[in-house]
């Protein structure tokens, strides 16, 4: 069945096609969406038919295919923007400067920061090298249009088991270690190339992402508060100048491939929907953009991503309350013979708009040409709220602002899954030693060295990582919680970076889940001695129309909002990444939270390594038997729906004593307990430091031995207290400090009630952790 | 000359992205650094007042990055451009007695441009040396420990004792220092003999060790390399990196003193301010 009776082609010298919508039964307009890979619903071909009646002619091609872009799921946020603004949007508003495409967040008083993270999962699952460095691109973009200088990047990766045997990979998929490797030199080869410092992330391997690996990445960008521009223009008037790249058919029908279902033909149909990425087209547009708008010669930024042009103009003219004329045969293409809805719709790379004042417009475009770097202005701004395009002398577009930019909303059902049976406990037999346990969790690929990986990024091009992502001494490193730029020359104020996820917790339960995964954020600020102080996520779910996927979205999302409103944290930007599912399946429900917090002076920071034989180890935080989806049970196969929560009174007591104690100087090391708990946390402060410890948890309280060991209960924080300043660490009855041993010798002795549970060597210890990644990918 | 009279051309082209770095570290001292690109030099591009010349300034700071890409070979474009353009001015510049510094990419660049190791006369036609992929053929960024093995010759590095271990970060891809086979044993003598090896990598002991304390496999373990008369200077490692205390890795565990890349600059700005 084809609609081609409804298409006519124009006579003009380009392609270009009136489409009958009016004519077209319910059948033929669903044809029209597949065949014009819109992916637009029958409702939705409804509202453009009746608003192209309204106008008394049929849509262009042109016309129907920005409407497909304007309307997708990745671009309007259709099925998750109910639950958004019930849950996370509003938070502490006082402290936000702007939510564009980045947030932006006061640093101090001149200063401002600017931060995003986004998915670009697809992509990546097609063609891992250039979707994860497209990723990249698209981020720095997100940042820099706020008239901020990007200066750190993060990526957390989500993949299948590296050692998944090739019989068991679903038709079309590719394997993860090839996934993995091509992701990590993408981001290597791009943000390495760009000059941006990538400081944190995390990789996750689990069954659940063979079929659809996630890749997110995130920046964060400083800017005098003078320099911060909106994602708007001025006003009529201004000129639209479109900047970077050229324009090819590569990224063509990008954000509605990111709004389906991967399938094993998405390969063959998809890969021109990923683009390519120029590194060194970025990096002088990078230069030439902020030294424009230091001398004020740009009105406001968008970047082009989702949608290219027909996305971006729209939306930077009405945030302005204007509309725009544009002249399309002006846009730079890469080769000749783009159709015009090609060109409009066409998600190439490294392009960004800017709106120029007409007295600023030669003084900024030789900016460009010193940095050799493409500048063409393309449009005009206009007081009507409507786009109209002009290619080669016809008009191709001509539609009001207000109807194509409000896309539909939707309230879609969502109910928890109807289990048959619930699935039953099962909990490991005690033992009288753990030994074993805890090097096979820390040879696990979770929880295991991830060096592999950091060093092949670079972490400090910019010099302000002041802590950084392996922390110890020189030779033995472990992993830190959090990194520490100093991004103001002139002052010692830092920004630290973190980012956590916990898909397990989620999957079993999505509200503790999403809670756990902003305590373990502010975890991960608090323990180098920062102020958790904003948050920005990337929600990656299944596909939305399916009533569970979208309960776990709005159970996590619920969770997320609640522990951030009662920390009074904002979430000044987000993304939101459905249809992760291919022929397996969803892939774990996977909240990437990055949070930004404050360091008053970074001369006080600490890292995770122990430091000096003698010092105390305390315990800060309660240890509770909440095993379920932790990595003790997941090793062990076992199953507890008990997964931890979080007790908001003590998570905010424990940031003000751990915070409160590193400033005041008691604290000269701290690890935040999580993956693997409290054995797993202080395996890897040994390891940083070439330092052993001894400790006794008869403390804790009453309750099994692999629970004190291997818990992963929320709000907690190893600390190793200086010699003689003890007595400096505040008190608060909620967040108790637990005197637990010292750090001394060169083994890990772990004992409760006399009788030892753990006595490793450091040596040992160090083996099993870092050596898998390695092993694993050569 | 007072060292706040000491222009510094820190030089870049697109891809280059060390040079805010590389600036502040001769500004934190008092000197004049200016970012200049390429075209400013050769006059492509640009209005009168930002057209620049090599003469005006008395030290030349090729700063780290990815040059053009580092398309064909690291440095290389860059390294082409420079030749074509202004080789003239460089040889001018390294005859009059000017340091020039190259770091990372920058390095890359001198040793493309035959500044370093300028076996014999100022610039050799072609490159007498090459930075090779590394051998774990990765991106390597880790610290690394350096033994200045320098007798006095080098000026960027007057204020670091012989034989003192620095810690100064690597960051590359291509960081392998190779000569060419045949003549190897021979080039080494020399560059030996006339005091042209600066820095080694070494292990905490202080010892020449392999992979990972040298992050590329380099011949003889060899990190940075000067010209005969010790005024061009080029080397892998980053001393713009640890210009203060709290970039070293491991600061919080000896937080006290400055950063061990300080005393490249502090040395050549005293060299410009004593000598020029």
């Amino acid at each position: 069945m084809t609609a081609s009776r409804l298409y006519a082609r124009r006579d003009v010298p380009f392609e270009l096609t009136d489409i009958n919508l009016t004519d077209a039964t319910d059948e033929e307009l669903m044809d029209i969406s597949s065949e014009s890979g819109t992916g637009l619903s029958l409702d939705e071909m409804h509202r453009v038919k009746e608003y192209f009646i309204g106008k008394g002619r049929d849509p262009t091609d042109v016309e129907l295919q920005s409407i497909g872009q304007a309307w997708s799921e990745h671009c309007c946020y259709k099925s998750s923007k109910v639950f958004l603004k019930e849950y996370v949007f509003g938070i502490n508003t006082r402290q936000v400067i702007d939510r564009g495409d980045a947030g932006v967040m006061e640093f101090d008083r001149d200063h401002a920061y600017a931060l995003r993270v986004e998915s670009h999962n697809h992509p990546s699952a097609v063609e891992p090298y250039g979707g994860a460095a497209t990723g990249i691109g698209g981020i720095i973009r997100d940042v820099l249009c706020m008239g901020a200088q990007p200066i750190a990047l993060v990526d957390p990766l989500y993949f299948g088991p590296l050692d998944l045997p090739f019989n068991k990979l679903p038709p079309g998929i590719k394997h993860p270690k090839y996934l993995f490797s091509g992701v990590v030199a993408g981001i290597r080869d791009y943000g390495n190339r760009v000059g941006l410092p990538t400081v944190s992330g995390g990789v996750w391997f689990d069954d659940g992402y063979i079929g659809n690996c996630l890749v997110n990445v995130g920046c964060v960008g400083i800017a005098d508060k003078k320099d911060i521009r909106r994602n708007a223009v001025k006003g009529p008037g201004d000129i639209l100048v479109l900047v970077g790249g050229r324009t090819g058919r590569d990224g063509i029908h990008g954000v509605t491939f990111a709004s389906a279902v991967l399938t094993k033909e998405s390969e063959t149909e998809s890969r021109g929907a990923v683009q390519l990425g120029d590194p060194i087209t970025k990096e002088p547009v990078i230069h030439a953009v902020l030294e424009a708008n230091e001398r004020g010669l740009i009105n406001g930024m968008k970047d082009l991503g989702g949608g290219g042009l027909s996305c971006v103009v729209g939306e930077i003219a009405l945030s302005g309350g204007c509309g725009a004329d544009v002249e399309l045969s002006k846009v730079p293409l890469k080769e000749d013979g783009l159709a015009p809805w090609e060109i409009w719709v066409s998600e190439s790379q490294e392009r960004m708009m800017l709106s120029v004042s007409p007295k600023n417009l030669e003084d900024l475009l030789h900016v460009f040409k010193k940095w050799d770097a493409l500048a063409t202005p393309v449009a005009k701004v206009i007081p009507e709220k409507v786009v109209r395009l002009i290619f080669q002398g016809t008009k191709v577009f001509d539609v009001e602002l207000e109807f194509l930019t409000e896309g539909p909303l939707y309230c879609r059902p969502c109910s928890i899954a109807s289990e048959k049976r619930p699935r039953k406990e099962r909990h490991p037999k005690a033992k009288q030693r753990y030994d074993r346990e805890l090097l096979k969790l820390l040879s696990t690929p979770n929880i295991c060295s991830k060096e592999w990986v950091i060093r092949q990024y670079d972490h400090e091009v910019r010099a302000n990582t002041v802590i950084k992502p392996m922390q110890g001494k020189i030779g033995h490193w472990s992993h830190g919680d959090a990194s520490v730029m100093k991004p103001v020359e002139e002052s010692f104020r830092g920004l630290a970076i973190a980012t956590a996820s916990n898909p397990y917790a989620v999957g079993i339960d999505p509200y503790r889940g999403g809670k756990t995964c902003v305590d373990e954020v502010c975890r991960n600020l608090v323990a180098v001695g920062a102020r958790p102080h904003s948050m920005t996520d990337c929600l990656n779910f299944g596909n939305p129309e399916k009533p569970d996927r979208l309960w776990m979205f709005r159970e996590a999302v619920k969770g997320i909002g609640e522990v951030a409103k009662a920390l009074n944290i904002p979430i000044p930007s987000g993304n939101v990444s459905f249809y992760n599912e291919s022929q397996t399946g969803a892939v774990l429900p996977t909240p990437t939270i990055m949070g930004c917090g404050i360091v008053r002076d970074i001369r006080k920071c600490v890292t995770s390594d122990l430091k000096d034989e003698g010092n105390i180890i305390a315990i800060i935080g309660t240890t509770s038997p909440e095993m379920g989806a932790s990595s003790y049970y997941r090793m062990t196969k076992n199953w507890s729906k008990n997964v931890p929560d979080v007790d908001i009174a003590s998570l905010k007591a424990g940031i003000d004593v751990v915070v409160g104690g590193i400033e005041r100087g008691a604290i000269v090391s701290c690890h935040d307990i999580s993956d693997g708990g409290l054995a797993a946390a202080l395996a890897e402060m040994c390891i940083g430091g070439d330092v052993g410890c001894e400790v006794d948890l008869t403390k804790l309280g009453d309750m099994r031995n692999d629970a004190k060991l291997f818990s992963e209960s929320n709000s907690r924080w190893l600390v190793e207290l200086r010699k003689g300043k003890e007595k400096l660490m505040p008190k608060d009855r909620k967040a108790k400090m637990t005197k637990i041993g010292s750090v001394q010798g060169d083994s890990l002795l772990i004992s409760s009630s006399d009788r030892t549970l753990i006595e490793l060597g450091t040596d040992r210890i160090a083996k099993s952790f870092n050596e898998p990644l390695w092993r694993l990918m050569g | 000359m007072k060292i706040s009279q000491v222009k510094v051309c820190v030089l870049r082209i697109e891809g280059t992205n060390c040079e805010e770095e590389m600036f502040l570290s001769f500004k934190r001292l008092g000197a004049k650094p200016e970012k200049v690109h390429l075209k400013q030099l050769t006059g492509t591009d640009v209005t009168p007042e930002e057209k620049r010349s090599l003469s005006d300034y008395h030290i030349l700071a090729l700063p780290g990055g990815f040059s053009a890409g580092d398309y064909v070979r690291a440095g290389a474009i860059f390294a082409a451009r420079m030749k074509s353009r202004l080789s003239e001015d460089l040889v001018d510049f390294v005859k009059s007695g000017k340091p020039v510094l190259g770091i990372c990419n920058g390095f890359q660049i001198l040793v493309e441009l035959g500044l370093l190791p300028a076996m014999s006369g100022v610039m050799s036609d072609v490159p007498e040396a090459v930075l090779g992929t590394n051998d774990s053929a990765r991106f390597e960024c880790r610290p690394t420990l350096l033994k200045k093995v320098n007798r006095g010759s080098c000026v960027f590095t007057t204020k670091i004792p012989v034989d003192k271990i620095s810690m100064i970060p690597s960051a590359h891809a291509e960081g392998k220092l190779m000569f060419s086979m045949e003549n190897q044993t021979k080039i080494l003598k020399e560059l030996e003999d006339n005091d042209q090896i600066v820095f080694k990598y070494v292990d905490p002991e202080g010892s020449i060790a392999g992979y990972p304390w040298c992050p590329n496999g380099a011949t003889d373990n060899i990190a940075g390399i000067c010209n005969r008369e010790g005024t061009v200077f080029g080397m892998m490692p980053h001393p713009e990196r640890v210009f203060f205390r709290y970039s070293h890795p491991d600061w919080t565990r000896n937080p006290d003193g400055p950063g061990d890349g300080r005393a490249f600059f502090e040395s050549a700005l005293e060299y410009a301010s004593k000598k020029l």
